[in-house]
């Protein structure tokens, strides 16, 4: 089960990094950064809470995993948020600035 | 070139030097390893068959020691400190008489606690097998004897520790630690019957106490120090102080107990002088003995020694050896530290035996939290809600955990200091460890009306 949990890991990791880097082409340089920043974040945070979770919740912790689920999962929104926001998915503010340019 | 009047040059001379430096180095280091080896089996013909594990490594069945993640250093023994219990005048040895379960034994906690131990193996019936098996190695003749009259040859002292160790492991002890045995350790008197006699069965209940000193001529000058978990899964699922509570006690008396008289009769086998002390027969104290060999440090509870990796969620037992060995130093993973902020442990006391000051006090010339050992083996010795007690290392954030990288982390961080700590403690009451009843482990059984206290010939409880 861990070996396959941690192929999807890696699977999830590099197809997001892909879109990402596709999507940050045309980018200036500190979007480019602060949106890798909050992609790093953003994982170490999905994978430290579903790995936390995920043991406890084999073992039978149950406040343990509840609690982790909101912690976690909080601050995995909050940071998903503001990346897709960052990435031009939600709001105009990040659009790609190659179709800025184009409608220049 | 100028040379000296003897005819050799500078240069030479500093090489022939410099050769013959490294050459005594070299003989040195081949020679010591065996030192032991040649002296004390002169009287051996017989070859020893045994490859050296590497330099550096804790034993061959374990190369590391497990520490569970803690950041752990060496200190010292000597005259001012025991590892971080801080000796502030001279320490009178004690008396088994004035232990907690003589004292219960002798009926000066009260009635309920003196039957309530009496009868403690026969309140939960899984305890009567540990007891039958601890009573049969509680005997004096089993935990002491005289050693074979010739030496085996053995390795230096550094290899033998090692061999030890992993005699130790062999003998399915999760920990181990050797150390210089501290004399204040030793008990001044011992009694007769031994402790384990009585829930054994094997001791009547109104024999008295039969006090005897420990002769000087007993202490040996090492002491291996083992430890065997109590179970994790059925603490998670306990109170910490219902039915199967003195069962998970016996099972790591039973166990230690074992190893115990099996490595003290190997090592006599050697040659070598060693005596078993264990639950059913202690001949010292173990808190000493633990610190001393390295096992961790002494926490909230006053007595109990908790271990870097899995607190203090084990029993213990020793053997004191006069078998050349090399003892480890105590250690320092921040304990004093951790407990001075947690109190978790006297938070969830059913019996309110554990102090909540904040830090040690002075008692019998060292330094330890003050809590009330008598009220502590009056409660475990008498509960009638289970039998005995152990919520104190249920609830431990040190000791009720599973192996897991975010534990590992814990610990870690509960090893550096009192900020840390209190963060920990946090992060542990947040997360629900401890305190939490889970009920897919419970796999016991229980019998509550069997939990009541008598005293013989009466049909009301105590």
């Amino acid at each position: 089960m861990s070996v396959v949990l941690i192929f999807l890991a890696g699977a999830v990791f590099i197809a997001a990094a892909l879109a990402i880097r596709k999507r940050l082409q045309a980018r200036k340089t500190g979007a480019k950064i602060l949106a890798w920043i909050l992609f790093a974040l953003l994982y170490l945070a999905a994978a430290v809470g579903f790995s936390f979770c995920y043991i406890n919740m084999s073992v039978g912790h149950v406040k343990a995993t509840s609690t982790a689920v909101f912690l976690f999962g909080g601050v995995a929104v909050v940071l998903a948020v503001v990346l897709a926001r960052v990435l031009g998915f939600i709001g105009g503010a990040g659009k790609p600035a190659v179709s800025a340019e184009k409608e220049g | 070139m100028i040379k000296s009047k003897s005819g050799i040059s500078r240069r030479n001379f500093l090489k022939t030097g410099a050769a013959a430096a490294a050459a005594g180095v070299a003989g040195v280091w081949a020679t010591g390893r065996k030192t032991l080896t040649a002296a004390d089996s002169a009287a051996s013909a017989m070859e020893l068959d045994y490859q050296n594990p590497g330099r550096g490594q804790w034993s061959k069945l374990r190369p590391k020691p497990n520490y569970g993640g803690a950041s752990v250093r060496y200190v010292e023994h000597n005259d001012e400190w025991l590892g971080t219990t801080q000796i502030v005048g001279g320490i009178k040895q004690t008396r088994e008489i004035d232990s907690g379960f003589s004292l219960a034994i002798r009926g000066l906690l009260g009635e309920k606690a003196r039957w309530g131990f009496l009868s403690q193996s026969k309140r939960y019936p899984l305890t009567a097998g540990f007891s039958l098996g601890i009573g049969v190695v509680s005997e004096d003749h089993v935990v002491s004897g005289e050693p074979a009259p010739q030496k085996l040859p053995i390795p230096d002292p550094e290899q033998m520790s090692k061999h030890i160790k992993d005699t130790c492991y062999y003998l399915r002890a999760d920990e181990v630690g050797i150390g210089r045995m501290p004399e204040y350790a030793y008990y001044s008197h011992k009694h007769n019957p031994p402790q384990g006699a009585f829930p054994a069965g094997h001791a009547d209940p109104d024999a008295p106490l039969v006090e005897y000193p420990v002769e000087r001529s007993e202490y040996l000058p090492y002491v291996i120090t083992f430890a065997v978990e109590q179970h994790l899964e059925t603490y998670l699922a306990s109170t910490g102080y219902d039915g199967i509570s003195v069962s998970q006690s016996f099972r790591s008396y039973h166990a230690t107990a074992n190893i115990a008289v099996i490595l003290a009769q190997y090592i006599r086998s050697l040659g070598y002088r060693a005596r078993a002390s264990h639950f059913g027969n202690y001949q010292a104290a173990m808190p000493p003995a633990l610190i001393a060999s390295g096992m961790g440090e002494m926490t909230r509870t006053g007595d109990c020694v908790a271990h870097p990796r899995i607190g203090f969620r084990s029993k213990v037992a020793a053997v004191t050896t006069d078998l050349p060995l090399a003892p480890d130093k105590p250690i320092d993973f921040g304990m004093l530290d951790f407990c001075r902020v947690c109190m978790k442990c006297a938070e969830n006391c059913p019996a309110q035996s554990i102090s909540f000051e904040r830090d040690p006090i002075v008692y019998n010339g060292y330094m330890r939290w003050d809590s009330d050992m008598a009220k502590c083996t009056a409660f475990r010795a008498g509960n009638d809600e289970g039998v005995n007690c152990g919520r104190c290392l249920k609830v431990c954030p040190w000791n009720s955990k599973e192996d897991s990288w975010f534990h590992e982390a814990g610990i870690w961080l509960g090893s550096k200091g009192e900020a840390a700590s209190t963060l920990l403690k946090s992060i542990d009451d947040i997360f629900g460890y401890g305190t939490e009843e889970i009920q897919r482990y419970k796999w016991w059984l229980e019998w509550p009306e069997l939990y009541k206290v008598y005293a013989p010939g009466q049909s009301t409880p105590l």
